[in-house]
C-alpha cells in the first residue's frame, strides 16, 4: 500500500527536543489568543458579527463566479490589467512576464501567504530577480532560508537571540545585540533602501470588492503601502475565494480580521487600492490553484471562507506545541492541514491527523467555519482513499471495534485498569505505547466510571 | 474552435461545483456600542493604545504650535491641510526624493471611535506615498466627523476614489519575540489633532 509518512510527527520531534524553546512558543501564542478573547469580549455583538461575516461569506462562494465577473469588469473599467491563473505554474508565468515587460530586476513583495503556496519567491530567484520580503518577519526567515511558521508571525517560532545573530551576520548589526527596538530600527534602514530601488511591489489581497473594482490590504508595518507607492509596477496576487460583494461587507470583517489576529482592534494600514496612480501600472492576478475543486466538495467548501487572522493557530494545542514548520506546508495549523490534503492528499495525509478535535480552532474562528469537523472528515477521506500510515488505520478500526461493541468496551476498560496497577511501567514504555513519549499515563482510577455511577445510584436510591 | 482560455475553465469549474445560491444576512452591522457623547474621549483612547497620540485643540493654530512644540519645522515639512501652512518641502516627481520628508500634515475625513482608525483618500494625500514615507505624520479631524464603528464608516465614506485608507496609529510590528515595537516602514509617530 502507498502511505505517507509521518513527518508532522517526525517534525514535531525536533522541535520539542529544544523544551525551553517550546514552552515559550506555547506560551506565547496563548499569549496572542488570550488577547484575541479581550478583544473579542469587548464587542457584546461578537458573535452574530462572525455569523454575519460567514454569511457573507457563504453567499459569496454561492455566487463566486458572477462576482469575480464583475470584480473583472470594474476593475478594468478603474485601469487594473486582469490576470488569471489555474495554477501555481500559472501564476509564477504571469508575475515573471510581467517583469520581464518592464524589465524589472528587483522587487520588494510585502507578505502574501498565495505567494508563498505557490512558491515564487524560489521561482524568481532561478530567473536571477531579487526578491526581498518586506514585512520584518518575513526578511528575518527569508535571511534564513526558512518558510514562515505561522500567516500572521511568520517568525514566531525565532527568538531574539537568533534574530541578533542572524542581523549582525547579514546587515551588520552589533554582535549579541538582541534588542528588539534596535534590531528593527536596523531592519528598517535596510529595506527602506530596497523600497526606494525596487522596480516592481508585489502585495498579497485581504479582501476584494466586486462592487467597486478594488481591493484591500491590511498591514500594521506600512510595507505594503511603501513597496506599492513606490514602484512603478504594483501587481496584487489574490486567491479567487477572497471577493466580497460589497464595500460595506468591509465593516463586517475588518472588525474581525485584527481582534481575531493580534488582539488589535484593527490594523494600523487598511488600504483600498481601486486605480492605478498616475504613471504607474496595476495588476491583479486571480488564483485558482485547487480552490474550485474545494468550491466542489460540499464537506471541505466552508475552508474557502477563511480570512487568514491565524486564530485557529494560536488557539490549537497541537500547533502550539509542534510548531508550524511540522506541518510542512505554506500554511500551518488547523485550517493548513484541510486545506493541504486538497492540493496534495498523499503528500500531506498527515496533516488532519495533527490535531485533538478538541474543537478550539472552531470556536475561534470569525468566519464560523467548522474546522475540527472538517479534519475529522479528511481522516475518514484519507482512511478511505488508502493514504492514512497503517499504524493509525490500525488504531482507528481498533478504535472502532471497540466502541461498537458496549460489552468489549467495558470489559477492556477493566482489563486496562488491572493492567495498568498491576504492571504501571508498561503503559509507560514508548515501545510499547508510542502515546508514552513525551507523556507520562495517568494512574488508572480505582473504579470505571460506570460502575461508580451505578453505587451512587444505588446509594441515593437505595 | 479556440481553446477555452484559463478564465473560461475556472469560471466553467466554479458554475459546476459551486453550492446553491445562499442569501446574505438580512443587514449588514451593528448600531455603536459608543454613545454620542463618549465618541471623543473613546477616540483618544484608542489613539493611544494604537500608540499614537490625541490632542483637543480649539484651532489650527493651536494645532501649529503643538507640532512647532513638538517637531523641528525647519526640516522637511508638508502640509495639506488648508490654513495650516507650515510646508517647506515641494514633492519632486521622482518619488524616492520624498524619503527625506520629516512631517506630514493632511485631513481626515472620518474617525471611527471604536479603533481610532481614520480615513483618508486620495483627495487627501495627493502622492499616494506621503503618509507611508514620512518620519512623522499628523492628521487633523473634526470632532463632527466621528462615529462609532466601521459599518457607520462605510456609510460616509467614498469608496470610488482611486485610493484611500484607514490609518489607525503609527506603524508598528511584533515580529521580534511578540516585543512591539514602534516605527516598522512607516510614520514612526502619529498626531491626531481633534478640531471641534
Ligand atoms: S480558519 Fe478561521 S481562525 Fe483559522 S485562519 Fe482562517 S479565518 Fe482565521
Amino acid at each position: 500500500m502507498n502511505t505517507a509518512s509521518p513527518k508532522h510527527a517526525k517534525n514535531a520531534e525536533a522541535f520539542l527536543r529544544d523544551e525551553e524553546n517550546t514552552d515559550w512558543h506555547n506560551e506565547t501564542l496563548w499569549f496572542v489568543r488570550s488577547k484575541r478573547d479581550r478583544a473579542a469580549q469587548s464587542l457584546p455583538e461578537w458573535e452574530e458579527l462572525r455569523e454575519q461575516a460567514s454569511q457573507i461569506k457563504a453567499h459569496a462562494l454561492s455566487k463566486l463566479d458572477d462576482y469575480l465577473i464583475q470584480l473583472e469588469e470594474n476593475a478594468r473599467k478603474n485601469g487594473i490589467i486582469v490576470h488569471w491563473a489555474a495554477n501555481a505554474d500559472e501564476h509564477n508565468q504571469i508575475v515573471l512576464d510581467i517583469m520581464r515587460k518592464h524589465k524589472a530586476t528587483k522587487i520588494v513583495k510585502s507578505k502574501s501567504m498565495l505567494t508563498e503556496e505557490c512558491h515564487l519567491n524560489p521561482f524568481l530567484i532561478k530567473q536571477g530577480i531579487e526578491v526581498i520580503d518586506t514585512d520584518l518577519g518575513e526578511r528575518i526567515i527569508q535571511l534564513r532560508n526558512e518558510p514562515p511558521s505561522h500567516i500572521v508571525m511568520p517568525a514566531i517560532h525565532l527568538k531574539k537571540k537568533h534574530i541578533g545573530d542572524l542581523f549582525h551576520l547579514h546587515l551588520g548589526t552589533d554582535a549579541g545585540a538582541d534588542d528588539p527596538q534596535y534590531l528593527t530600527e536596523a531592519a528598517r534602514i535596510h529595506l527602506r533602501q530596497k523600497f526606494l530601488l525596487a522596480d516592481l511591489a508585489i502585495t498579497g489581497v485581504n479582501f476584494a470588492i466586486a462592487e467597486t473594482g478594488g481591493f484591500v490590504v491590511c498591514t500594521n508595518e506600512g510595507n505594503a503601502d511603501l513597496g506599492a507607492h513606490l514602484a512603478k509596477v504594483h501587481i496584487a496576487c489574490m486567491g479567487i475565494e477572497k471577493v466580497i460583494p460589497k464595500a460595506e461587507h468591509l465593516g463586517v470583517f475588518l472588525r474581525l480580521l485584527a481582534r481575531s489576529a493580534t488582539g488589535q482592534a484593527v490594523t494600523t494600514y487598511s488600504s483600498h487600492f481601486r486605480k492605478p496612480a498616475p504613471g504607474q501600472e496595476m495588476h491583479l492576478v486571480l488564483v485558482d490553484n485547487g480552490r474550485t475543486r474545494q468550491l466542489a466538495s460540499p464537506d471541505f467548501r466552508n475552508s474557502l471562507k477563511c480570512i487568514r487572522c491565524g486564530a485557529c493557530m494560536n488557539t490549537c494545542p497541537v500547533y502550539r506545541r509542534s510548531g508550524g514548520h511540522s506541518y510542512h506546508t505554506a500554511v500551518a495549523g488547523p485550517i493548513g492541514s484541510i486545506l493541504a490534503p486538497n492540493i496534495d492528499m498523499k503528500e500531506y495525509a498527515d496533516l488532519p491527523f495533527a490535531s485533538t478535535l478538541c474543537g478550539s480552532c472552531t470556536n475561534v474562528c470569525p468566519v464560523k467555519i467548522d474546522i475540527h469537523q472538517q479534519l475529522y472528515k479528511w481522516r475518514q477521506v484519507l482512511g478511505e482513499a488508502g493514504v492514512v500510515e497503517p499504524a493509525k488505520k490500525v488504531g482507528m478500526s481498533g478504535m472502532d471495534v471497540l466502541f461498537s461493541r458496549p460489552w468489549l468496551y467495558r470489559f477492556a476498560g477493566r482489563a486496562g485498569r488491572w493492567l495498568m496497577q498491576t504492571f504501571p511501567t508498561l503503559a509507560n514504555k514508548a515501545s510499547l505505547n508510542p502515546w508514552a513519549i513525551h507523556r507520562d499515563m495517568p494512574k488508572p482510577p480505582e473504579q470505571s466510571f460506570r460502575d461508580w455511577y451505578a453505587q451512587q445510584n444505588k446509594k441515593t436510591n437505595g | 474552435m479556440a481553446e477555452p482560455t484559463t478564465r473560461d475553465t475556472i469560471l466553467a469549474a466554479i458554475r459546476q461545483g459551486k453550492p446553491d445560491l445562499l442569501p446574505l444576512p438580512a443587514t449588514i452591522g451593528f448600531p455603536p456600542n459608543i454613545s454620542a457623547e463618549n465618541l471623543v474621549e473613546s477616540f483618544m483612547t484608542m489613539v493611544k493604545t494604537n500608540g499614537g497620540q490625541a490632542i483637543r485643540v480649539a484651532s489650527l493654530a493651536e494645532a501649529r504650535a503643538f507640532l512647532a512644540e513638538d517637531y523641528d519645522l525647519t526640516l522637511p515639512v508638508l502640509s495639506h491641510v488648508e490654513g495650516l501652512d507650515i510646508s517647506n518641502f515641494t514633492p519632486a516627481e521622482e518619488l524616492r526624493l520624498l524619503d527625506t520628508l520629516h512631517l506630514f500634515v493632511l485631513e481626515g475625513k472620518v474617525g471611527v471611535a471604536e479603533n481610532a482608525a481614520v480615513w483618508v483618500d486620495e483627495a487627501a494625500i495627493g502622492i499616494r506615498a506621503l503618509p507611508f514615507i514620512t518620519l512623522n505624520l499628523s492628521i487633523v479631524l473634526s470632532e463632527k466627523n466621528l462615529v462609532g464603528n466601521m459599518h457607520e464608516a462605510y456609510r460616509l465614506i467614498d469608496t470610488s476614489t482611486g485610493f484611500g485608507t484607514f490609518i489607525a496609529g503609527p506603524s508598528k510590528t511584533a515580529d521580534i519575540e511578540q516585543s512591539l515595537v514602534i516605527g516598522a516602514h512607516g510614520s514612526k509617530t502619529l498626531t491626531v489633532f481633534l478640531l471641534p
